[in-house]
């Protein structure tokens, strides 16, 4: 198989055109490069590097946040200009496809005249935006997607010798990319040196892959199994849906089912078919691939889901599409055993959690997708920094963790438990005033004016009331280091008794009411209560 | 290659950890078999309850004035749902959870989906479509809650087979109604001190309960 692969980092961005261009994602806690222009890379950028790292290599590069959808709509442009040399292209993510070379370099005069044919169409179709367009045309994808990066053409039975010189951490593993280092095989052409059976030995059969991928043998999906021809999804859309959240929506669903009725059979998918089909009798077809790659292994409804809409978006929105898209249709083209899906360990909690899957996505269709969330405990001295809420079906990481690796992070100055079960942020207006009525204040070094003897508030019952016993005030400056986000407060833990005059009776003995008090710039406010 | 002989050692006749291994299971094991349709609430809270828990499909009022502990005690069953695997939903409109205690009283959070931006006219259709999906709803009333829409809830919950905790004033029949009243603080004195955990009084009011105890 010969296989070529095209990287264009195509941005819509105008006014940074002729500078170093670094587009930076996050993926979890991590900012990383996402992409970088040819300035960004001669500099040293490189994919998937951290963002402060790259920004030190090349400071007069602009930085701009990766938008998906916009980036899919520009590559499907990409993705058009090759239809015309070939018909299967397969997607891998915007910026990065694939297609086979047989037929079209035989008929376009071989693999060196077929890439530059492409590279100039492509260039062309691109526009101002075309001027960094890399072809790779190699034996197998994982060299040709190396390839690409260089955009050479790797002459037939080449790719060993090829691949040899590249550094480990192009297997995209970076704990074993890290462990062939430590054991003095930096490169895959050190890898290649070693005796397979010695590799299967020390790493079963992950070590059988890179072995071969280091000697420039794609092994690709171990086992392919024929997709069944009624696994089809296929929705009519009634009335026809001419924007692209209402089409996004469909294909979540239909998405949901394709994965569901594979994994009843134990089969994943690596490679599906999005076909729609207009009003008008138009019919849109285009080929997603999902590999093992950073991003999770295998191909979960919600990156499916993502894709579909991505690819949605951009026939909708470049006017592919004249009209409504009444059906919409999902085939697998590649299906492989699927081998990673774990079962809960005593059973049962797969069921319970597709059942409460299917109620959450349908509250986040009702409220909007933010309103869904768990939480994350994370690092942080107040109340409300500690905590970190994730929209349901995102990664849940927090964006300060408590610990990296060993270490964990010390917080100086944050309360022990108990924690406060009602946080207020921002903190609900309050009085904190001393026996003769004044507002207590804090002075320079943290010491208070005088003892806090009465809280008023709304959140507090009975409007608040006298302070029975208090701790503090426990003084904060907060991002001492950034003048912009410089701010100093002062903290007190307070256990409040409701007023005399006020107390309704009903709560009996216990009336008391413990909360933490928060002064900042002459204003207080209750942050949280222990309720 | 040296084949490593098997141990003569198995199977271990380690009695406690054979006890830890049991005490795992009972703990992760799904609690629902066909007839048993109790969620079992652990601690001082389940002691109140009869038969230690509360008995799916039911509806639990808790009420309280702000700082008695009920969001505490929401959190304990939440807890108790979470803990052996199933899924609890919190609704917070005005979004003011505190996910930290929440964790420390034992709350799986990952397992707990915190819906929040609840305007008062959706609330009822939200808190319906959650009864659908997970095992315990814990709910913050809205100041006007039709008791026409807050029944239907309740019949919703029991068909479902759903534990709906209704916090804040609920205006129809509930199968317990708990209120907290409050609790002694201790450990903070004037000037210098630290907050020292405590129970939480609650009063219970339903069929076959006592009326009166502590929970932490």
């Amino acid at each position: 198989m010969i296989a070529a692969r095209i990287h264009a980092d195509a941005i819509g961005v105008d006014d940074v055109r002729g500078r170093p261009l670094i587009v930076r994602e996050r993926i979890g806690s991590r900012d990383l490069v996402r992409a970088a222009s040819s300035e960004a890379r001669a500099a040293g950028v490189t994919r998937g590097m951290r963002r402060r790292e790259a920004e030190a290599r090349c400071p007069e590069a602009v930085c701009v946040d990766a938008d998906e959808a916009n980036e899919a709509r520009t590559f499907e442009v990409v993705a058009r200009a090759i239809e015309v040399f070939t018909p299967r292209v397969v997607l891998e993510r915007p910026g990065r496809c694939e297609f086979s070379t047989r037929g079209p370099s035989r008929y376009f005069g071989g693999d060196g005249a077929l890439a530059e044919q492409i590279r100039a169409g492509v260039a062309a179709a691109l526009g101002p935006d075309g001027d960094d367009v890399r072809v790779g045309i190699a034996d197998g994808v994982f060299v040709a997607r190396l390839a690409a990066r260089r955009s050479v053409v790797v002459a037939p039975g080449g790719s060993a010798e090829f691949v040899a010189p590249w550094p480990v951490s192009v297997l995209d593993d970076d704990d074993l990319a890290g462990l062939l280092v430590r054991l003095g095989l930096p490169t895959l052409g050190s890898v290649a040196a070693l005796a397979s059976d010695a590799v299967l030995a020390r790493f079963g059969s992950e070590g059988r892959r890179i072995h071969e991928l280091s000697r420039g043998i794609d092994p690709g999906p171990s086992v392919f199994v024929a997709p069944p021809p009624d696994l089809v999804e296929r929705t009519e859309l009634d009335p026809p849906a001419e924007r692209v959240d209402i089409a996004a929506f469909a294909a979540k669903e239909l998405a949901d089912r394709l994965l569901e009725r594979l994994a009843e059979r134990g089969l994943a998918c690596t490679r599906v078919l999005v076909v729609a089909e207009t009003e008008h009798g138009e019919r849109l077809t285009r080929c997603w691939r999902h590999t093992r790659s950073e991003y999770g292994d295998a191909l979960t409804p919600g990156v499916l889901a993502e894709r579909v809409r991505w690819q949605l978006d951009a026939w909708i929105n470049t006017g592919e599409t004249t009209a409504g898209i009444t059906v919409l249709t999902l085939i697998p083209d590649e299906v492989v055993p699927a081998d990673g899906r774990q079962l809960g360990f005593w059973g049962g909690d797969q069921v319970a959690h597709q059942r409460a899957d299917r109620a959450l996505a349908r509250v986040q269709g009702i409220l909007g997708y933010e309103a869904v969330t768990t939480a994350v405990v994370q690092g942080g001295r107040t109340a409300a920094e500690q905590v970190r809420f994730v929209p349901w079906g995102e990664p849940r990481e927090p964006e300060r963790p408590l610990a990296t690796g060993t270490e964990v992070a010390a917080w100086p100055g944050a309360l022990p438990p108990p924690f406060p079960a009602r946080v207020f942020d921002p903190p609900l207006p309050a009085e904190l005033v001393d026996a003769r009525g004044d507002a207590v204040a804090v002075n320079g070094r943290g010491e208070q004016s005088r003892a806090p003897a009465h809280v008023r508030c709304r959140a507090l019952p009975a409007g608040g009331g006298a302070v029975r016993a208090w701790a503090g005030p426990w003084a904060h400056d907060v991002r001492w280091w950034d003048p912009h986000a410089y701010h100093r407060c002062a903290r007190w833990q307070l256990v409040v008794s409701a007023d005399e005059a006020q107390r309704s009776g009903a709560r009996g003995s216990h009336d008391d009411v413990a909360c933490i008090v928060v002064v900042e710039g002459g204003r207080a406010g209750v942050e949280a209560i222990y309720d | 290659m040296v084949a490593t002989p098997i141990s003569p050692t198995l199977p271990r006749r380690d009695e406690h950890a054979r006890a830890q291994l049991r005490a795992a299971a009972n703990r992760a094991a799904p609690t629902v078999l066909a007839g048993d349709r109790l969620l079992t609430v652990p601690g001082l809270i389940g002691e109140l309850l009869p038969a230690g828990g509360i008995r799916r499909g039911s509806t639990v009022a808790l009420d309280g004035p702000p700082g008695a502990g009920s969001t505490t005690v929401a959190f304990l069953l939440a807890a108790a749902t979470t803990s052996v695997g199933e899924w609890a939903a919190v609704v917070d409109p005005d979004g003011t959870l505190g996910a930290r205690a929440a964790a420390e009283m034992g709350v799986a959070l990952e397992r707990c989906a915190i819906v929040r931006r609840v305007t008062p006219d959706r609330w009822s259709t939200v808190v319906g479509a959650l009864l659908d999906g997970v095992s315990l709803v814990a709910a913050a009333v809205p100041p006007a809650l039709r008791p026409g829409d807050a029944r239907r809830l309740t019949a919703r919950a029991r068909e479902r087979a759903t534990v709906l905790v209704a916090l804040g004033p609920w205006p129809a029949e509930a199968t317990f109604r708990l209120q907290a009243v409050g609790r002694d603080w201790s450990g903070l004195t004037t000037g210098g001190g630290l907050l020292a955990p405590d129970v939480v009084d609650v009063r219970v009011e339903g069929k076959g309960v006592r009326a009166h105890a502590r929970a932490g």
